[in-house]
């Protein structure tokens, strides 16, 4: 038993059986909020209403011709996908849905590892702009170069964002605070403006609309993916649809109490908070336009930065009144 | 400037109905007046060829079926029709109507040759 | 460190193929070379071998969205040509058509700059309504696009009482709407941040490089050929003519959104004051020699014809000149000192209508970037000769470009 236990915990959940299908569910309930705002309909006839539509998206470009440009670095170029979509599936493991005790210190739950899964989180921008540096494309490069410029603007204030729960559940381990946050869910309250924050900031790092500035579709064509096609596109493809379900848990986990009780309960729990969040985006991607680089830092500089020192100070008084 | 102005809109249109017409299983009504494609009375014709000369994509061709009689047939190249209607207006005796006609997809350009007799 | 970008001919955010090569310094835009010719389809001698009647059809197809824009122009300097006055009934209809068409026209362009600014619920939301426009003209016309309603003297077919009850009860429909999109489009933090001070034409550079329509109405200009040159029955129409003092691209929408507000309150009127009568009159086949110059207030600007006949019943020369043709040098201008996110959003405001403006073919050789003139026997056989022989030897292209 101990054995299959990390196995079923790898493979299926919530490993990469769990992500490939929730991944695709969660990319058809965004599409079908965001063209219902519009007064449309989405996805209808793949599957009932729709629903195998993202799948069936990933199965098409599977099976399309895959075409590496003549001056391009051939094995970073194939490379890069793969190590995307390994940094994002190794990210969902330390989201703590079961197979952890808060007693004790395993390889998937233990202090600093909301340290480790926002670094991981990190990594699919770097691979954007080597993606992009690669391509050697005129329009890949500047694309590369924006999500860098991106990145110097929404990192800090999600960090920063994140880190005011953990200060006042005392902890940098997500079990912990989960725990903490399940047991005195009143305290979630004060969490507010730095989850409104984190939100915002996990818009711009999913690269989703007024943030995808990275691969503009009107102004850049594709941005950093360009000259992707084929196996390596569907890879990509899947790898936004997992951050986004990783990056909605990990939001869940620290603001809003978890996953706890068990894996039954954990499991319809992380469900319900994920598509929550999930509404959430899908709301901001409709509601607004994209907007222009240089804005976006001063937007996340003049208002997001200093809303999470904000978030910060409160936390901080927080908890100094609550030792006293 | 507000922020998010129109979020109440949004959100009321999760109820609403789509404004999408699920064609091709439902079709939209076509008014009265539709110009489709035209239809040939050879009973009327008279063989003035006014139809012939006006039409500005040279899509008629009026052929005389019989030496003794004024009896003609028309040949109607429907790839080339533009749908205009000139051909009603033109006709002195009122041989042209346009019917409702619009889904004419086919893989061979020349299946769409009509011939009125 | 100066580059060369070509945006174009295929690109994402032009609906037509057009070359802009951009000179670039970082993200800063430092010069444009337009090149024209990728849409050239030869309209001006397809008229000279087509009758009057014919034409009136071929005209019509230069666009798609400004259709009837060209249509009526040709008509009115075809109708000068022969000396016939059209029917009065038939002008009010004529004139009803044109104003649904520039409300069309409108609304798909501003779901158009929402698409190219990212968003897409603007975009939706413009296009849902403007179907209402077109069910009016299908139900006027028997089409959705290409109304071909007008003929020499007048238009081809009449609207009753109850087509005219149903253009009156859309008519509250679009104008709420309308407004609406006034109140979004001013007014949401993230679109307004990407329209305003974008694209900026001062006055004096707009009435010097010879802009038109909206374009040079954004800029403080009331210069509109409806008001000016009036044509029809605009001589008695009561309309005000949309300026707006902004000179960027936030103008350009303010101005368009308030001629479409003015066109709701022109249909209304002409619904209202139809008068009774035929509504053409009969038009000969032959033309005596003359030639006519006539301007035409399209959505996009001014657009003039000019027909030379020559006593057949076919023209001798057509010149078509389109309102997008005279924004291009604007344009160039607009896009100096703009970043490349405004690429789309500066180019989509002058709304292009590239296909209107194409009428010859530039060559230029690779090497050399000479020009030259050539016959169509030596283009024929200089592109038989590309495609099979040159093709064959691989020619590097250097990056960057």
């Amino acid at each position: 038993m101990a054995t299959i236990k990390p196995i079923l915990y790898f493979l299926v959940y919530p490993g990469l059986m769990f992500l490939f299908v929730y991944s695709t569910f969660v990319e058809w309930v965004d599409r079908k909020l965001y063209a219902r705002m519009q007064n449309r309909i989405g996805p209808l006839h793949t599957g009932r209403s729709g629903i195998l539509q993202p799948v069936a998206d990933i199965l098409k470009l599977l099976g399309k011709e895959d075409i590496v440009p003549e001056k391009a670095d051939k094995f970073m170029f194939s490379a890069l996908p793969v190590i995307a979509l390994t940094a994002v599936c190794t990210a969902a493991l330390y989201l703590p849905v079961w197979h952890y005790d808060v007693a004790r210190i395993t390889y998937n739950s233990f202090p600093g590892d909301l340290i480790v899964l926002a670094f991981l989180l990190t990594l699919p921008t770097i691979i954007y702009f080597l993606a992009g540096w690669h391509s050697t494309n005129f329009f890949s490069t500047i694309g590369g170069v924006r999500v860098l410029t991106m990145l110097f603007g929404y990192e800090v204030p999600l960090y920063l964002a994140i880190l005011s729960p953990a200060v006042l559940a005392d902890s940098w381990r997500l079990a912990e605070i989960q725990k903490f946050y399940s047991q005195h869910p009143l305290l979630i309250l004060p969490n507010l403006i730095g989850f409104a924050v984190a939100v915002v900031a996990l818009q711009a790092k999913l690269e989703r609309v007024p943030f995808d500035i990275p691969h503009a579709e009107t102004e850049l064509v594709g941005g950093t993916l360009t000259e992707y096609s084929g196996k390596k596109l569907a890879f990509f493809r899947l790898m936004a649809d997992i951050e986004m379900v990783v990056g909605s848990g990990f939001l869940a986990a620290v603001f809003l109490g978890g996953f706890t009780g068990g894996l039954w309960i954990g499991f319809v729990k992380f469900i319900i908070l994920t598509l929550f969040i999930v509404f959430i985006l899908a709301t901001i991607r409709t509601v607004c336009s994209r907007i222009r680089i240089d804005q976006m830092v001063v937007f996340s500089w003049r208002y997001l930065a200093p809303l999470a020192v904000l978030q910060l100070l409160i936390a901080i008084i927080l908890k100094g009144s609550m030792k006293v | 400037m507000k922020v998010a102005a129109f979020l109440p809109e949004l959100y009321r249109h999760l109820f609403k109905k789509p404004a999408t017409v699920k064609y091709p299983f439902e079709k939209l009504e076509v008014p009265k007046g539709f110009r489709g494609t035209p239809v040939f009375d050879p009973s009327k014709c008279i063989g003035c060829m006014i139809c012939v000369k006006d039409c500005p994509a040279e899509a008629i061709e009026i052929i005389r079926i019989s030496e003794t009689e004024k009896k003609f047939k028309m040949i109607l190249h429907n790839d080339r029709c533009i749908h205009c209607a000139q051909c009603e207006e033109s006709c002195p005796t009122k041989t042209y109507i346009m019917n409702t006609e619009f889904e004419l997809a086919v893989f061979d350009r020349h299946n769409l040759k009509i011939e009125y007799k | 460190m100066e580059f060369t970008v070509p945006i174009g001919p295929q690109h994402p955010a032009l609906k037509e193929p057009i070359s802009l090569r951009m000179t670039l310094e970082g993200e800063v835009i430092k010069g444009v070379d337009i090149k024209l010719g990728y849409n050239h389809r030869g309209m001006e001698k397809l008229a000279e071998d087509r009758s009057y009647i014919q034409n009136l059809y071929l005209t019509e197809r230069i666009c798609g969205i400004c259709s009837f824009s060209h249509t009526t122009c040709f008509a009115q300097g075809v109708e000068t040509l022969m000396e016939i006055e059209p029917a009065r009934r038939g002008l009010f209809i004529r004139t009803l058509v044109c104003e649904l068409e520039r409300v069309h026209s409108h609304l798909l362009w501003l779901g158009v700059a929402g698409h190219e600014a990212g968003f897409d619920t603007f975009f939706m939301y413009t296009w849902r309504d403007r179907e209402i426009v077109m069910d009016l003209l299908e139900m006027i016309s028997g089409n959705r696009v290409h109304y071909a309603m007008n003929t020499f003297g007048g238009v081809r077919r009449d609207i009753d009482e109850l087509q005219r009850k149903k253009i009156a009860d859309s008519l509250d429909t679009l104008t709420k709407r309308t407004e609406y999109y006034l109140k979004i489009g001013s007014s949401e933090p993230t679109f307004v941040a990407r329209l305003a001070g974008v694209g900026p034409l001062p006055k004096q550079m707009a009435l010097d490089l010879c802009a038109v329509g909206p374009t040079l109405r954004a800029s403080g200009v009331p210069s509109d050929i409806r008001r000016d040159d009036p044509y029809g029955i605009y001589a008695e129409i009561p309309f005000e003519v949309c300026t707006s003092d902004l000179c960027d691209v936030l103008g350009r929408v303010v101005v368009r959104i308030n001629e479409v507000l003015q066109s709701y309150k022109i249909i209304d009127w002409l619904v209202k004051n139809l008068p009774d009568g035929p509504v053409k009159v009969k038009a000969p086949r032959k033309v005596k020699p003359n030639e006519a110059v006539s301007r035409y207030e399209a959505p996009r600007g001014e657009n003039i014809h000019y027909i030379k006949s020559n006593g057949s019943d076919k023209p001798e020369r057509l010149k078509v000149r389109a309102p997008t043709l005279a924004n291009y040098p604007a344009t160039v201008e607009m896009l100096k000192g703009q970043f490349i996110a405004d690429i789309p959003l500066v180019f989509a405001a002058i709304d292009p209508c590239i296909c209107c403006a194409e009428r010859m073919v530039e060559l230029r050789d690779q090497g050399s970037e000479q020009t030259r003139i050539v016959s169509f026997a030596d283009l024929r056989r200089l592109a038989a000769q590309y495609y099979s022989v040159d093709r064959l030897q691989h020619k590097e292209v250097e990056w960057p470009l």
